[in-house]
């Protein structure tokens, strides 16, 4: 921890705290594995356990980081980190990969045990994990987004459920699971539904992907995505007046 | 080669669209070196000015240069040569006061060697050094207060924007902050200071603005405002208890009464008998004077007499 603490770049910082709290840190650890775990354990549906680990991750990279930057935005904190010479775009990158790097360590202990239960192709595994990475990268952007336009963690729920809903549709969790024409073509460029694929097959079901489709299409669109947020630091930064 | 101006600002403005209030057409320039008093009541545009000035929003028009650099321009730049402490102090609470300080001295770019040594001096000097290691929200409002001079000073920076920096300080702390803001300023930093104290910007500032419904009325020497005062005293009367006191205006020649603390200061032209008739009015609303001294005026009074309005809200 001494390479964290005391920080000397803002990730640092988070990371510092991230492991600062002991107890919050444990809860963060325990809650995914109470969720997926008892999910993947079942004989539920593949495509049910599989949405359920989606969600998940969705729902703890989009509020997470939203939720901690509003915190942040309130305190007056960010604006203070703001107003030193670091370029708002690279706090804002930092922001985001740091919150989906986190987030990723919080689910890798429920992954794993979902491996264990549920043994498959390593490269269907390596293509999950990256999955959920890319998912966690979506949601982390999507977040910080939302934190653009309001300093109110209530209204980060709102907006979030109100973008999430149509994209969860989209990626075929529950229902739309065979697309055509327009919703197919949308299906592309989520995220979510390559790790939604990738988690299907690694609870049984048959392949409709390539591992390579789940590597390199949700890694081009996350990049665009990082981009797009990256741009948003200088507003993201500013006070709220 | 001469040194650049370390602040320069001309015509800034900024009006808020939902109140109509900000600031308007203020100009002027801080030396290096110089302490620069802003003076003004609540919403007088101080808070907006030192926003602008701090580049965390930009000004409806005009121009500003910190340190011969474009701050609307090349705002990164201009801020590695500033020190900031504004509104209230703000850190991350689950952080100890040390790492806090640390990450602000390497975002300002310190290198690790130089950061740690500038801030143990400084930790030591606004004695802090002892709670170093604890956590921020353990902290009282006034060692947070402390931390945030740390924050603003240890990159050493050219230009300090200060917003009331030393409310909320208690008296050893307060004098080891203008101590150190004269050292910081024999040593070439500009100092804006933005304070109600009045006190303290006489004693500091070789340069006093008054700003006044968003509007710089006037700019000089705290020495020149004083004396253009003739005539005008401060009878400052310590009392045993509380009084309503709002029928001593009715004393002629008085101009304002204001309580401070268990003190009534009363605001009077200089005139034979006043000094009485202030004690007798006093008297009369039932206040027992245990200390009564006539002063004179302060840049308080300099501020009445631009605007015909209090520095301070607390007045009869």
């Amino acid at each position: 921890m001494t390479r964290f603490n005391p920080p000397d770049a803002y990730w640092k910082k988070d990371v510092a705290l991230f492991f600062s709290r002991r107890f919050a840190l444990l809860i963060k650890v325990l809650y995914p594995i109470a969720l997926i775990v008892p999910v993947a354990a079942s004989d539920i549906p593949a495509q049910y356990a599989a949405a359920v680990i989606g969600i998940v991750a969705i729902m703890a990279g989009t509020f997470g980081a939203g939720e901690s930057l509003t915190s942040d935005l309130n305190d007056g904190i960010l604006v203070r980190v703001a107003l030193t010479p670091l370029s708002p775009h690279r706090i804002a990158f930092e922001i985001m990969v740091v919150n989906a790097v986190l987030d990723f360590v919080q689910l890798l202990p429920a992954l794993l045990i979902v491996y264990i239960l549920h043994p498959a192709p390593l490269v269907w595994v390596l293509a999950a994990t990256f999955g959920v990475l890319a998912t966690l990268v979506t949601a982390n952007c999507i977040g910080i987004f939302i934190a653009n336009f309001t300093s109110s963690p209530a209204d980060v729920l709102l907006y979030a459920t109100a973008i999430l809903a149509p994209l969860i549709y989209v990626s075929g969790f529950f229902r739309n699971t065979d697309p055509t024409g327009l919703l197919a073509l949308l299906r592309g460029f989520v995220p979510f539904a390559y790790m939604n694929e990738a988690l299907k097959v690694v609870f049984g079901l048959a392949a409709r992907s390539t591992p390579f489709e789940v590597f390199v299409y949700p890694a081009i669109i996350c990049a665009l995505f990082v981009f797009g947020v990256c741009l948003t630091g200088p507003r993201l930064l500013s006070p709220r007046l | 080669m001469e040194k650049a101006v370390a602040l320069y600002a001309k015509k800034l403005t900024r009006l808020y669209e939902s109140s109509g209030r900000g600031v308007s057409d203020v100009s002027f320039e801080v030396q290096p070196g110089e302490a620069f008093g802003l003076l003004g009541p609540n919403g007088s545009g101080k808070s907006t000015l030192l926003r602008i000035l701090s580049t965390a929003i930009a000004p409806g028009s005009g121009i500003f240069r910190v340190g011969g650099i474009d701050a609307l321009k090349e705002k990164q730049k201009a801020r590695a040569k500033m020190g900031l402490m504004l509104d209230r102090p703000t850190h991350y609470g689950d952080l100890t006061g040390w790492a806090n300080a640390y990450l602000f001295a390497r975002s300002y770019g310190m290198e690790e060697g130089k950061a740690k040594s500038a801030l143990a001096g400084l930790f030591d000097y606004f004695g802090l050094a002892e709670y170093k290691d604890e956590k921020v929200k353990t902290y009282s409002y006034g060692m947070g207060k402390k931390l945030a001079l740390i924050e603003a000073m240890a990159h050493g920076p050219e230009l300090l924007l200060l917003d009331e920096p030393s409310l909320g300080l208690d008296y050893t702390s307060r004098l080891s902050f203008q101590r150190k803001i004269r050292e910081l300023s024999s040593a070439g930093a500009a100092v804006l200071l933005a304070s109600n104290q009045v006190d303290e910007v006489e004693a500091l500032c070789d340069q006093v603005a008054f700003l006044h419904r968003g509007k710089l009325v006037a700019l000089g020497t705290p020495e020149d405002f004083i004396s253009s005062l003739k005539g005008v005293r401060r009878i400052v009367a310590r009392l045993h208890n509380p009084v309503e006191y709002s029928a001593l205006k009715e004393v002629h020649g008085v101009t304002r009464v204001v309580p401070e603390g268990r003190d009534l200061v009363v605001h009077c032209a200089e005139r034979s008998g006043i000094v009485a008739d202030v004690v007798a009015g006093i008297g009369r609303c039932g206040g027992e004077i245990v200390n009564l001294t006539v002063e004179r005026p302060n840049l308080e009074d300099v501020y009445l007499k631009l605007t015909g309005e209090a520095l301070r809200d607390d007045e009869v």
